[in-house]
């Protein structure tokens, strides 16, 4: 079955006063329908750039989405008129941010800001929008829905407004959410009860969740299939189980060592990935991960990227992988 | 311990960064070049000029411009090119004098304020405020009055009246200033209030400072020529392009250029002064830097 | 106090007044950040302090350093009540305390270069001069991982992760005994904290310095504390050593917290159950009555919501304020 979004060999260029930032550089990758993915990196290496490159949200003047295409439900969404995306934009795919006291208006209060998009994606009037909004805050778990939704962004915590961004995201029903750091700026058992929520929420409208992050945990926790992304590039990708047992790329290796987890007993010593993430206006020659790592070999500079599988449905881009076989120890 | 290795980018100062992002700016540029033009004639107009600008020659009243007066003469037969650079002097002076002032009295008590706090600085922010609701030409007006007529009066004037703004932003600066953690940071090792003040505070409030005096010296220009306009700014037979508008008005048909001139001579000098303002706002924004 | 003791704090509390109002400034709420903390660090220990948001663990660090002026409570230092000293005697004992921030971008002032960073506690201390000032700054450059040559940048020129290893070199030159690290890295990517926290451990162990390290971060928190203390809404409500304390929570808060952490393995979370607590976090200035986490405990019970209890030793120095331990009825 097709999937619902296949994003194909997608590059997004900044130009700056310093050169030519190649902040995504020739990534692919796809969603089936109901299924969650995560994008999973660290900051700088492009995973916000891809999302918002798919729904065209970057300011024209410096970025350019330079090469690729983006597949939805068979129709390529960076060839779409803008009138089409606007459709497309919280009717079709859906977008919650990291930061929800920037993403929210301040001086608009929240129930409006809900009926908005009906009104905008569902030609509902404002009147009959009340019903709507009452019902979505109370999926999302606020309550006292009637008074609440009269209120202003400020008067809630940071994880209620998570809770109004995932209410706004939900209200049309979108076929795919994308999440952007979406618990980043949440304590930890706010992001449980968010993430649960999302979960339960996606199950029961069966709606397709891209989760972008750069924690660990919750990619374990929440995502099927997993890309991880280094420098603009997707470095390995596969079933989430897969990638975590046989990692089949040294950064990802390297990131899985160097974190402390409680279900293991302690280390007395962590072991880090060395160095630095590369400058993205001088990016090295070849594999970009290749300046940190401890395997590389003269071939590494030559890389162009390629996937080799290392099990079923799992790829990987290091030159060095190669049937599972791997010159680092799984997990 | 491994050593890790630095950023491949070329060594720069945070002055040095913004200077070269200030020379990209062409408007700014424009202004500059424009200002130092204007100050350097202003500076060797003796040298250059064959008139004095007191010099009348009264068979050569009203006359256009020509070879001999590229912009024409006055009622009295007085080189007007002369005059208006003559008349620059007074301009930049007083531009950049009433500013000294206005950045000795508006920037300790800005920075007073935001470091004590608390009630005295809710008391001496309502007091910039009752100051700032006045209408500024009429303070300064009513201070001439008091301080006489003498052009350092003048500067001080002006420089009573616009330091609120300073005091203000200089404020705002401190205060947001104070809660980062590289102040707690100094506090932590046992600095001292005027250390912290001193080495972190003003330095990194410089920026925005700048900026809004460099945009208050256009105000200060204009606000002298009204002065001027009106009477009670520079005495004749001193130039000032103020009071030459006003010589120009009592002759506004027979020769409409003498009000003509001194008013462009404002309007670019007003207009070179915010273009390097403008740059200088864009250079010194830490956000924009690449 | 025990020979071993660097820092002892006994019931400190910090509240902050909110007023408004233009000369008489009338008060209208009080925000209890902290409550009531005990507790004691060792030489050469670390002690943890974990919460979310808004428990108070950062003013805690803050009311230690005497940044902020605790409103109840002492601070000993080496036997000193830190409170009780003016600015001027605590000035040279400030040598001895330090501190580590978050934000590796807002901790380094803009204008200085990495010299004058690192550098400023020698100079407002008076540490050193000259030859020997220079030689110390490439000795602290060298030993948190930079190049000397690197002494003359400016912090835009670092990274973020450089940027900490500045802050800590900073926090080392005047060869302090304690070190209170706040959230040191939160901040960073995943790839640079497991340097930056193998940096802190190897640092310890060189100079035997004290850490109270504050972090959201329970495997972090593991991983380089000796002892941890679990902080909310301004109480402590847990306290014990560091492995006792993740084998055997006590506190229904804390098995919240535990529970709530995600573990990179996909097998073993697809196996795990996530307690999730229901409600948002208490408003600070108007906390519940009697055990602050009733309101979201799964857990609570009859005297809950009227009766305090206090933080108690169940045995083995592990210290629980739950009333489902008759330790803890006053």
């Amino acid at each position: 079955m097709a999937p619902l979004l296949k994003v194909d060999d997608l590059a997004t260029y900044f130009y700056t006063q310093g050169g030519v930032v190649k902040a995504v550089d020739g990534i692919s990758y796809e969603v089936a329908r109901g299924e969650t993915i995560a994008l999973m990196g660290e900051s700088g290496c492009g995973k916000t750039i891809s999302a918002l490159s798919i729904l065209r949200l970057l300011p024209a003047s410096q970025v350019k989405i330079v090469a690729g295409q983006v597949l939805f439900d068979g129709v390529d969404l960076l060839k779409a008129s803008k009138k089409e995306m606007r459709k497309v934009r919280g009717g079709n795919i859906s977008m919650i941010f990291q930061e929800p006291m920037t993403s929210l208006n301040p001086v608009l209060t929240i129930g409006r800001q809900i009926s908005e998009v009906l009104e905008l994606h569902q030609n509902m009037k404002r009147r009959e929008t009340v019903q709507e909004v009452i019902r979505l805050l109370n999926l999302v778990g606020i309550p006292q829905a009637e008074r609440r939704m009269r209120d202003y962004p400020h008067h809630f915590s940071g994880g209620m407004r998570q809770r109004v961004m995932i209410a706004i995201a939900i209200s049309c029903r979108p076929k795919l959410i994308i999440a952007d750091e979406p618990t980043t700026a949440v304590d930890v058992t706010i992001q449980a009860q968010l993430l649960e929520l999302l979960r339960g929420i996606t199950r029961e409208l069966n709606t397709s969740l891209i989760l972008i992050t750069h924690n660990l945990g919750i990619v374990a926790r929440y995502a099927q299939r997993i890309y991880v992304m280094y420098a603009g590039r997707i470095v390995e990708h596969g079933p989430a189980q897969d990638v975590y047992r046989y990692p089949g790329h040294p950064y990802t290796a390297g990131l899985l060592a160097s974190v402390p987890r409680l279900d293991e007993p302690r280390k007395t010593r962590l072991t880090p990935v060395e160095g630095q993430p590369p400058d993205p206006l001088y990016p090295p020659p070849g594999c970009p991960f290749q300046p940190r790592c401890t395997y590389g070999v003269p071939q590494c500079q030559r890389s162009k990227g390629d996937f080799v599988e290392v099990t079923s449905g799992h790829y990987s881009s290091c030159c060095l992988a190669q049937n599972g076989v791997t010159p680092w120890e799984k997990t | 311990m491994a050593v890790v290795a630095s950023t491949s980018q070329p060594h720069h100062t945070l002055w040095g960064d913004a200077f070269i992002r200030l020379r990209r700016n062409r408007l700014a540029i424009a202004g500059g070049i424009v200002i130092l033009l204007i100050g350097l004639g202003a500076i060797f107009v003796p040298l250059i000029s064959p008139y004095g600008y007191a010099k009348q020659d009264l068979d050569a009243i009203l006359q256009g411009p020509s070879w001999g007066h590229p912009l024409g003469t006055d009622a009295l037969g007085r080189d007007v090119l002369t005059r208006l650079f003559y008349g620059a002097r007074i301009s930049l002076a007083v531009g950049l004098f009433a500013q000294a002032i206005v950045l000795a009295i508006g920037l300790p008590v800005g920075a007073f304020s935001a470091w004590v706090g608390g009630r005295v600085d809710n008391i001496i922010m309502r007091l910039v405020d009752v100051m700032y609701a006045f209408p500024d030409i009429l303070l300064i007006i009513l201070l001439r009055a008091i301080l006489g007529g003498t052009i350092y009066m003048m500067f001080l004037a002006i420089g009573l009246v616009a330091w609120v703004n300073v005091a203000r932003l200089s404020r705002g600066q401190i205060l947001s200033l104070k809660q980062q953690d590289f102040v707690t940071a100094a506090r932590a090792m046992g600095a001292s209030g005027h250390y912290i003040t001193l080495r972190h505070l003003l330095p990194n409030s410089l920026g925005p400072i700048i900026v809004a005096v460099t945009f208050n010296v256009p105000r200060a220009i204009f606000a002298e020529a009204a002065l001027s306009y009106i009477g009670i700014g520079i005495n004749p037979p001193t130039p000032s392009w103020g009071n030459m508008i006003r010589d120009g008005y009592d002759v506004i048909f027979a020769a409409p250029y003498l009000m003509i001139f001194p008013a462009i001579a404002i309007g670019i000098l007003m207009l070179a002064f915010t273009f390097l303002g403008d740059g200088l706002r864009d250079a010194l924004d830490p956000r924009l830097r690449r | 106090m025990g020979k071993d003791l660097i820092i002892e704090v006994r019931n400190l509390t910090k509240y902050f007044t909110v007023t408004s109002g233009l000369f008489l400034q009338k008060r209208i709420a009080q925000v209890r950040a902290v409550d009531g903390v005990t507790f004691a660090i060792h030489k050469g220990e670390t002690l943890g302090l974990v919460g979310e948001s808004g428990c108070g663990k950062t003013t805690v660090g803050k009311c230690l350093l005497q940044l902020y002026q605790p409103t109840g409570g002492k601070v000993f230092f080496q036997g000193k009540d830190l409170c009780r000293l003016s600015e001027k005697e605590l000035r040279p004992v400030r040598q001895k305390l330090q501190v580590i921030f978050q934000d590796p971008y807002g901790s380094l002032n803009p204008r200085f270069t990495a010299t004058d960073i690192i550098g400023e506690p020698l100079r407002i201390q008076g540490i050193a001069r000259g030859r020997a000032y220079r030689d110390r700054i490439v000795e602290l450059l060298n030993l948190v991982g930079l190049a000397s040559y690197m002494a003359d940048r400016y912090p835009h020129e670092f990274s973020g992760g450089q940027r900490q290893r500045l802050g800590i070199a900073r926090a080392l030159a005047s060869q302090p005994s304690f070190i209170v690290c706040d959230e040191p890295v939160s901040a960073l990517d995943v790839s640079i904290q497991a340097q930056i926290i193998n940096l802190l451990d190897d640092v310890q162990e060189q100079f035997g310095i004290a850490y109270l390290f504050i972090s959201h971060d329970l495997s972090v928190v593991r991983h380089i504390s000796d002892r941890v203390a679990v902080m909310y809404l301004g109480r402590l409500m847990e306290v014990s050593d560091r492995d006792e304390l993740y084998k055997r929570p006590l506190h229904p808060y804390t098995q919240a917290l535990l529970s709530a952490v995600p573990i990179p393995d996909p097998v073993v979370e697809a196996h795990r159950a996530t307690i999730v607590l229901k409600g948002e976090v208490p408003s600070p200035i108007n906390p519940p009555s009697g055990c602050l986490f009733h309101t979201r405990c799964p857990k609570a019970f009859e005297p809950c919501s009227t009766v305090t209890p206090l933080l108690a030793d169940t045995g083995g120095g592990h210290a629980v304020a739950c009333h489902l331990y008759p330790a803890s009825q006053p």
